[in-house]
C-alpha cells in the first residue's frame, strides 16, 4: 500500500519532468526556427498533451495523500488561482488604458507566474498546519 | 475543538510517527491534528479512537466557542 503511494507520487513528478522536457524545446523551436503552420501547431500541442498527462498523474497522487496533506493542496491551489486571477485582472485593467509591459507580462511569463502563485500557496498552507 | 491525543499516546507510550503509522497517515498530519490545526473527518476520528481502544468523544471535545 505504502509502496502504491510512492509509486503513484513519483510517477506526477517523473510526468512534470516529462513536460518540462517537452516545454522547454517546444519553446526554444518556435522562438528560434522559422516553421509552417502545421508544424508549428504540433510542436505547440505535444507539450499541453504531456502537460494533460502530468496533471492526470498530479490527481491521482493527491488522491493518496492524507487529508492534511489534501486540505494543504487545495488550499495551495486556491491561492494559486486567485493571485493568477487578480494578477490577470488587473492586467486587463490597466490594457484598457494601454498601461502594460509585454516583457513582464507575456502569456509564458504568465504560465511562470501562475507556477509561482501555486507555490506561494502550498509554502503558506504548509506553514499554516505546521507540517 | 480540542483534543488528547497527547495523553492517549502517552498512555501508550507511541510517538506521532507510531501513532501516524497504525491509523495511515503521516506524522506531520498528526501533528497537525494534535495541535490543533487541523479537526480531522470522521473517519479518521473513529480511526484513532479504534487504536486507542477508546471512543470518539474521550479524544475530541467541544469548546464553548465551537
Amino acid at each position: 500500500m505504502e509502496q502504491s503511494k510512492k509509486h503513484t507520487q513519483w510517477n506526477s513528478i517523473i510526468f512534470a519532468l516529462v513536460h518540462g522536457a517537452t516545454y522547454l524545446p517546444a519553446v526554444w523551436l518556435l522562438k528560434h526556427y522559422v516553421f509552417g503552420q502545421f508544424v508549428s501547431v504540433i510542436i505547440a500541442i505535444v507539450p499541453i498533451i504531456t502537460f494533460s498527462i502530468f496533471i492526470f498523474k498530479l490527481i491521482k497522487a493527491f488522491s493518496v495523500l492524507d487529508e492534511v496533506k489534501q486540505r494543504v493542496q487545495l488550499e495551495a491551489v486556491v491561492i494559486g488561482f486567485s493571485l493568477t486571477a487578480m494578477l490577470m485582472m488587473i492586467l486587463f485593467l490597466l490594457s484598457l488604458r494601454n498601461i502594460s509591459n509585454a516583457g513582464w507580462f507575456g502569456y509564458g511569463d504568465l504560465v511562470c507566474y501562475c507556477w509561482i502563485f501555486y507555490f506561494v500557496g502550498w509554502f503558506i498552507s504548509k506553514k499554516k498546519y505546521g507540517i | 475543538m480540542k483534543n488528547t491525543i497527547k495523553v492517549e499516546r502517552a498512555k501508550k507510550n507511541w510517538t506521532q510517527e507510531d501513532l501516524a503509522g497504525k491509523i495511515g497517515i503521516s506524522r506531520q498530519s498528526v501533528n497537525a491534528i494534535e495541535t490543533g490545526k487541523f479537526i480531522p473527518s470522521t473517519v479518521l476520528a473513529l480511526k484513532m479512537a479504534k487504536v486507542f481502544g477508546t471512543n470518539v468523544e474521550s479524544i475530541f471535545q467541544l469548546e464553548k466557542q465551537d
